[in-house]
């Protein structure tokens, strides 16, 4: 799913400053925690406390889309709704604003999330964790189902680096040395030999371009 | 603060205590027990939860106790007699429902003299001797929770016992058949299905593992095992939930009446219900209003932003203490929820109008205080 945090209020009010009619759209895919439509209404209940305290006061209209990174769901679900409406305000990740953008070409479309990372939640300890950098190209096969890209902070292949301590990275005492990690699953499950194999360079191309892969 | 020289809600008196120890069997929390080497009952009041059961039980009554004591309840029915004018008394157990619309439809009765109480566990067999023998009442309904969700755990049982005693003893004398009757209900969750955006927060956070997620279908829920708490409901991303009698268009309603109602600066208070009793005249103050909650875990991010919306100034939440929460996580995820919001808010410059507090009935004058503190506090910020 993708990990998201709302901007602070201040920079989605200032974005919404010449604005007065607002369509909110939550969505219902991926994004987590999730925005759809009750957060759409918190979101709408605070911008307009604030827009009160401002002199300003919008004309909030709250719905929530599927998903808002389908084109077809994305127009579908917004088109009737915009009669009136400066701007729409989207709960999406960065996706979401584009594909509603381009089904809404005449309207101004803005952000009121920061999209952070593909991540994972654990829920027991409340925390959300990036678990896959989308790199094109997965290994988990043979790391042991614990991504190096996503998680070593060199993104290393063949790892562990001197920076691993005690199964701690250099870069934080609280962060997991991934490969650690998978060195130890590997040994457990006893695959480590999978490490043995040799493969080729690997196309770091993959996770360059902007990508495109057919519906 | 210390807690020792605290006023409590509940009173051993040794001198009229004969260690029969019934109340040390009774109490569901152990917060009265019999010393093994001296023989004698002691109460241990920070384990006290003010259910009462022990109080209705004793025959002595060595115990005293804060809120809702038979006299008081007494001195209320015959007031409330002859202001409601009629001859049939509806007690509901607080746990039910926030008002006695529901009440009337279950019972099939609209005219009836009205009782809310913190668990019925509380209510002495004399009390209802006396109001049938001395206030002319022919009818007592009580509307229970189920057993095995009695909030207090033994009260709704307790009671059941009390009543078949009772109704045998008053077909005796010629009181005729059922006099006293009881039906049990207890609120439950209710889904639309077609909302759910299987995210799976009701599943993680219900801490009676009644909803369930299981391949693409929408989060389906056990009724048999939910007790209303309202945490999935107040939680759910999706406003797929709603609990039976404390409907999110049921509390809007209240915020709005209350946000008319009452006088600057305005403030407004989401209660649980088990946090700290409501007096039984009600509470009164021109710029206070009060929602009680089946649980903390019921307050809503959303209600809270609606109350501010409408010009309320500050928002108090009383929770139980963590620990003390009737419906386990309840209370930790209110408080995690509010700080949320409050830090949001902060970021408005309203952080302060927002504020949690853990309160115990035990100590009646606690919830006060608080409230206290907290008016002061916002009519300050106001000037």
């Amino acid at each position: 799913m993708i990990i998201t945090a709302q901007k602070p209020l201040e920079e989605i009010l200032n974005s919404l400053s010449p604005y007065n009619s607002i369509l909110i759209a939550g969505c219902d895919g991926c994004t987590q925690p999730p925005r759809g439509l009750k957060e759409a209404n918190i979101l709408a209940q605070l911008l307009g406390l604030a827009g009160k305290q401002r002199g300003k006061s919008f004309k909030f209209k709250v719905i929530t889309v599927p998903k808002q990174c389908d084109s077809f769901l994305a127009a579908t679900s917004l088109k009737p709704e915009i009669e009136g409406i400066d701007a729409i305000l989207s709960l999406g990740c960065g996706v979401g604003v584009q594909t509603i953008t381009e089904v809404l070409p005449d309207l101004i479309v803005l952000p009121a999330q920061n999209a952070l990372f593909i991540g994972g939640e654990n829920r027991e300890e409340d925390v959300l964790l990036e678990r896959c950098a989308a790199c094109g190209d997965c290994l988990l096969e043979y790391t042991g189902g614990i991504c190096p890209i996503a998680r070593c902070a060199k993104h290393l292949l063949n790892g562990p680096c001197g920076g691993s301590q005690d199964g701690k990275c250099e870069v934080s005492p609280d962060r997991p040395c991934a490969w650690q990690q998978i060195i130890e699953r590997l040994s457990k499950m006893g695959r480590l030999d999978k490490l043995e194999e040799i493969k080729p360079p690997r196309n770091w191309n993959l996770n360059l371009a902007q990508r495109k892969s057919q519906g | 603060m210390s807690s020792i020289s605290q006023e409590v809600a509940l009173h051993l008196n040794e001198e009229y205590c004969s260690s029969c120890s019934i109340c040390a069997s009774l109490c569901p929390f152990e917060a009265i027990k019999k010393d093994p080497q001296t023989g004698k009952t002691t109460l241990e009041i920070e384990k006290c939860q003010v259910c009462g059961i022990c109080y209705s039980a004793c025959p002595a009554q060595a115990l005293s106790i804060g809120y809702y004591d038979a006299d008081s309840l007494f001195r209320y029915l015959e007031r409330a007699r002859k202001e409601y004018d009629s001859d049939r008394l509806l007690i509901m157990c607080k746990g039910v429902a926030p008002d006695f619309k529901l009440a009337g439809e279950l019972l099939g009765i609209s005219k009836f003299i009205p009782l809310s109480v913190p668990c019925v566990g509380r209510l002495p067999e004399d009390l209802f001797l006396r109001t049938l023998t001395k206030l002319e009442v022919k009818k007592i309904y009580l509307l229970v929770c189920e057993e095995d969700f009695c909030r207090f755990e033994k009260g709704s049982r307790i009671t059941g016992r009390k009543i078949r005693a009772l109704n045998l003893l008053l077909e005796q004398f010629g009181y005729g058949e059922e006099v006293i009757s009881l039906k049990r209900y207890t609120p439950k969750v209710k889904a639309d299905r077609d909302k759910c955006i299987k995210c799976g927060n009701c599943v993680f956070y219900c801490p009676y593992e009644s909803a369930k997620l299981v391949g693409s279908e929408a989060a389906k829920f056990n009724l048999d095992s939910c007790r209303g708490c309202g945490l999935c409901i107040a939680l759910c991303p999706a406003m797929a939930l709603e609990l039976e009698n404390w409907e999110g268009e049921f509390i809007s309603a209240s915020i709005s009446r209350l946000a008319s109602q009452i006088k600057e600066p305005k403030i407004l208070i989401f209660r649980c219900q088990w946090a700290a009793f409501p007096p039984l005249d009600g509470e009164f103050s021109e710029n206070v209003g009060i929602i009680d909650l089946p649980c903390a875990g019921r307050v809503d991010t959303l209600h809270i932003l609606e109350a501010l919306g409408k010009g309320i100034k500050g928002i108090l939440i009383a929770a139980c203490p963590e620990d003390e929460c009737k419906l386990k996580r309840g209370s930790k995820e209110a408080r995690r929820s509010v700080e949320a919001l409050k830090e949001r808010l902060g970021q408005i410059g309203l952080g302060e109008r927002l504020h949690f507090c853990s309160v115990a009935p035990r100590y009646p004058q606690s919830f006060n205080q608080e409230l206290e503190r907290f008016k002061v506090e916002i009519e300050r910020s106001q000037g």
